[in-house]
């Protein structure tokens, strides 16, 4: 593999208003329940201050994708750019994947009875064009970025946040800014 | 076959998934890669047309006639290409299963029978009703007549246009909106006018004083965050710590109501410290020197802080940055002026605008909205009265419309008796979930012999209806949007085919029109011929065309354009006030009973009853009543909540996720308590949505309060929605 592509997402900058979440699924049309992308609120108690706090998530395209491990149709392939990328016809709907997600970023779709998943927007990557989600983002909190060392260098960016999964088991390719608080004049 | 409201909708998404012409299925390409095998993806241009700031420029993409996904335009300069997490969730509403897809009466009303019935038929009983109405009272005036924000596109005032043509009306006049604030600039400036959103970038300090914009105008963040990566200061001044205020450089969770209050101690330092821009008011200004003795001989910082709950020491730093960085943007929200005290602290926000210099400038501007771009021909809501038309007469002695007050709409139909209303007709419009009290406007409802709704969806207003009329959306239809914020105009066209036998109002208007004026020659003037683009064209005229630079409509259709207008208004002093400079001291104010000055009004104090205030803002998934029913928003949000802060939560025993009664004497909810310390302990939020088979509706509780400004701009007092007290247990 010659490199790993990924998200950088900026709780800074994210207001958690979703729009990723909803331009995924008016790119793809998908049904209701499957959520490719969802933007979770952190914490208000792991932070000095209570604040509306936001990261948005979507599959991370493991280094050391489980998923891909488990699947016993082999549905899972990782192309030549890190993209993990989910074959819903070859899917059986087992849900094994669902499991061994650390993320459960695999999306089971009860309509259908498979799974589905955020496969990186790959088809509009090789026309040159950002993710669906990445182009929505109006405060440009959200990026698709080549996870490599420079990146891991840059200050301020961090491999997890306080509430998640270690890294350590599939190596996911996100990367994140932690939120920044400023100044409150509180009531209580 | 009768059915109940539920199984009316399973049953017809059962059938749209067989039968229908149109259904998801046809929709949704293969989820690994997109299907290239149709014919060619057409583009068209749209503008969303809902209640909202953005007003975004779209493109709708479009494939056998299917609207395939919609995006933002990138021509458009202040929405750039980007939706809104509503605006990604069209086609949901395009081809939801709970559309309302033909003409439906419901037999006996509020039962749930609903059954299919031609356009011919619905025409026949609704015309028949209104000649009968009108041959019983000698006057159409029991007729009356709902219609705000569902579709603010320009052609939709043929909805107006059709109460108009039919003669002399009951009108709900008002905004329940933002009147407070609009009266507010009136008396100070002539009208509202803001700077272009888009000059915020020149803004070195920049104030959000009660403004939401993540949530509610999420496209001007751009325009703040630039300002802010050129070393502006963010201050947001807000009761709640919204979205907007987590991430500013400093926030104030201000007593709610006193927003005057903090502006007024903020005056009198800067004019203890001569930060005054002493030329710019007295050159500007009428009755400025008169505010300034108030200033020193009524208000003391201690007084300020001590209303407030804003330390002193914060109080001058934001009063000395604003007045020293220069220039300075203030932002002023819709839910501070929702006060029986909220058009009093706008105009007091406004005087610190004027007293700093900042008003006329590029980068700064007490920023509140503006009309200046709506300038069109309204041609489809202007109708004569059918010859003989009987109305009603005025105070000035004027035959015309008989106007009751938008904001206490239940009240105001029932105290009709000369004559007595009897027929409504609601046009995007859904008082059934968005007027103050409920059980008020449910009674009202009650009590008509007749009424008419047209709509897309079921909500709870068409629950109440006898007669559902199907509504297109905008992809369907011509129409031209401009905004109440940005200053771009676009042109909306007809994407798809309306879908089953949806109609515009324009096109209601006119099959209304054939079928009177076949009962009884002479009873409709509205036209019966055009066609959806030629009512759109219609709209334009000369004025439109200077201020955008085209000659044709149809230049639109290469992209929105941005209003001539200065990055700053009132960049020219040019005032449209009767002195024709700002008014510091309003005479006008003063003849409609209010201070002349902007000096403090009392806020609303809680009742010992109900200690608690109730705050119900608009809600991030919605547009009022509209998204939140849709399949994707019930999936990113499944169900209402009430935010409590956990010392309140403590003192009555509440925990996280527990159900809460919320009421006072006029009503009550139940929801589900959020446990959380972004609101104060005096004020539980819980924000206003019509969520999908739901009963919830913030609004029991809510009593038509007035706001105390509004009646001079729009005709009647905003509601004073945030002056709402209740009290809470465990349900
Ligand atoms: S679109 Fe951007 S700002 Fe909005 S939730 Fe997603 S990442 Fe956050
Ligand atoms: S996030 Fe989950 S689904 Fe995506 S690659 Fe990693 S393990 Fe697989
Ligand atoms: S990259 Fe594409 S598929 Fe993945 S979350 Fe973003 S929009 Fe959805």
């Amino acid at each position: 593999m010659t490199k790993q592509l990924g998200f950088l997402h900026n709780s800074e900058k994210c207001v958690g208003c979703q729009g990723c979440e909803m331009a995924c699924k008016n790119e793809y049309q998908t049904d209701a329940a499957p959520r490719w992308r969802q933007v979770f609120q952190l914490r208000e108690e792991d932070y000095s201050l209570p604040t509306r706090m936001f990261f948005s998530m979507a599959c991370n395209h493991c280094a050391n994708p489980e998923c891909l491990r488990v699947c016993p149709v082999k549905a899972y392939t990782k192309r030549e750019d890190g993209i993990v990328v989910h074959d819903h016809d070859r899917c059986i709907g087992c849900r094994l994947c669902l499991m061994a997600c650390p993320y459960d970023r695999p999306q089971f779709n009860p309509a259908q009875k498979k799974v589905e998943k955020c496969n990186l927007c790959y088809q509009r990557i090789d026309k040159g064009e950002k993710p669906a989600c990445v182009a929505a983002c109006i405060p440009e909190a959200l990026q698709l970025v080549e996870i490599n060392e420079a990146l891991d260098q840059r200050m301020g960016v961090l491999k997890t946040l306080p509430g998640l999964p270690s890294p350590d088991i599939t190596q996911p390719a996100i990367r994140f800014i932690g939120p920044k608080q400023g100044k409150q004049i509180r009531r209580d | 076959m009768k059915l109940s409201r539920r199984q009316f909708i399973g049953g017809t998404a059962a059938a749209a998934a067989g039968a229908a012409l149109f259904n998801f299925n046809l929709l949704t390409k293969s989820v690994t890669a997109a299907d290239d095998s149709l014919e060619e993806m057409k583009t068209f241009r749209n503008v969303c047309p809902r209640n909202c700031y953005d007003t975004c420029g779209q493109i709708s993409y479009v494939q056998n006639g299917i609207l395939k996904k919609v995006e933002g335009d990138p021509k458009h300069g202040y929405t750039n290409g980007k939706l809104c997490l509503k605006g990604y969730t069209y086609t949901r509403r395009v081809y939801s299963p709970d559309r309302v897809k033909y003409p439906m009466k419901q037999t006996p009303r509020g039962s749930g029978n609903w059954t299919r019935i031609s356009w011919d038929e619905a025409m026949d009983t609704i015309a028949k009703k209104i000649l009968e109405l009108k041959s019983r009272y000698g006057s159409t005036l029991p007729i009356c007549f709902n219609k705000y924000s569902g579709n603010f596109g320009i052609v939709h005032y043929g909805a107006e246009g059709t109460m108009s043509s039919i003669g002399y009306t009951t009108r709900a006049l008002g905004t329940p909106c933002w009147p407070a604030g609009i009266d507010a600039q009136t008396y100070d400036f002539g009208t509202l006018y803001s700077n272009d959103p888009e000059d915020m970038v020149n803004a070195k300090y920049l104030i959000l004083w009660g403004q939401n914009a993540a949530w509610t105008a999420i496209h001007t963040l751009p325009f703040i965050n630039k300002a802010r990566e050129r070393g502006a200061k963010l201050v947001v001044i807000d009761p709640v710590l919204t979205s907007t205020a987590s991430k500013a450089d400093l926030y104030i969770q201000i007593n709610s109501s006193t927003d005057g209050a903090l502006a007024l101690g903020m005056a009198r330092y800067i004019l203890d410290n001569n930060w005054v821009d002493w030329d710019y008011a007295r050159n500007n200004s009428v009755g400025f020197d008169e505010w300034v003795d108030y200033l020193k001989t009524n208000i003391t910082l201690d007084w300020a802080s001590e209303k407030t709950g804003v330390p002193q020491d914060i109080i001058r730093e934001i009063a000395r940055e604003y007045a020293t960085t220069k220039p300075a943007s203030m932002w002023v929200g819709y839910g501070m002026q929702r006060h029986i005290n909220g058009g009093q602290n706008v105009r007091i926000i406004d005087a610190l605008g004027v007293m700093t210099g900042n008003v006329g400038k590029s980068g700064g501007g007490v920023n509140y909205g503006h009309l200046e771009t709506w300038g069109f021909s309204y041609n489809a809501m202007v109708n004569p009265a059918p010859k003989g038309s009987k109305g009603f007469i005025g105070p000035d002695g004027k035959e015309g419309d008989r106007n009751i007050n938008m904001n206490n709409f239940a009240h105001d139909v029932m105290a009709q008796n000369d004559p007595p209303v009897k027929m409504l007709w609601l046009a995007c419009r859904n008082p059934g979930s968005q007027d103050p009290d409920t059980n008020a406007i449910e009674k009202m409802f009650a009590a008509m012999e007749f009424v008419v709704t047209v709509d897309s969806f079921f909500n709870k207003t068409v629950q109440m209806s006898d007669i559902v009329l199907p509504a297109t959306t905008h992809f369907e239809d011509w129409d031209v949007m401009a905004s109440y914020w940005h200053y771009w105009i676009g042109i909306n066209q007809r994407a798809i085919d309306p879908l089953y036998e949806s109609k515009s109002d324009v096109e209601i208007a006119m099959l209304l029109s054939e079928k009177m004026n076949a009962l009884e020659p002479g009873s409709c003037t509205f036209p019966t011929s055009g066609t959806p683009e030629e009512w759109a064209a219609k709209e334009f005229n000369p004025g439109i065309h200077s201020l955008l630079g085209i000659s044709d409509y149809r230049e639109l259709i290469e992209g929105p354009r941005k209003a001539k207008m200065t990055p700053a208004s009132w960049a020219d002093g040019k005032f449209r006030t009767p002195s024709k400079k700002i008014e510091i001291h309003s005479d006008l104010a003063e003849k409609n009973g209010l201070p002349a000055l902007p000096v403090w009004v009392e806020d609303m104090k809680a009742p010992e009853k109900y200690p608690i205030r109730l705050f119900t803002p608009h809600p991030q998934h919605g547009l009022h009543s509209q998204f939140q029913n849709l399949d994707w928003m019930m999936t990113a949000n499944p169900e209402p909540k009430v935010e409590i802060h956990p010392v309140l939560a403590a003192k009555y025993g509440i925990s996280e996720g527990d159900k809460v009664k919320i009421y006072n004497d006029l009503g009550s909810i139940i929801v589900k308590a959020h446990l959380t310390r972004t609101t104060s302990p005096e004020v539980i939020v819980s924000y206003e949505a019509w969520y999908k088979d739901s009963n919830f509706n913030v609004n029991y509780t809510l009593k038509a309060t007035p706001s105390d400004m509004g009646k001079q701009a729009t005709g009647n007092n905003g509601v004073a929605f945030h002056d709402n007290f209740v009290t809470i247990e465990k349900a």
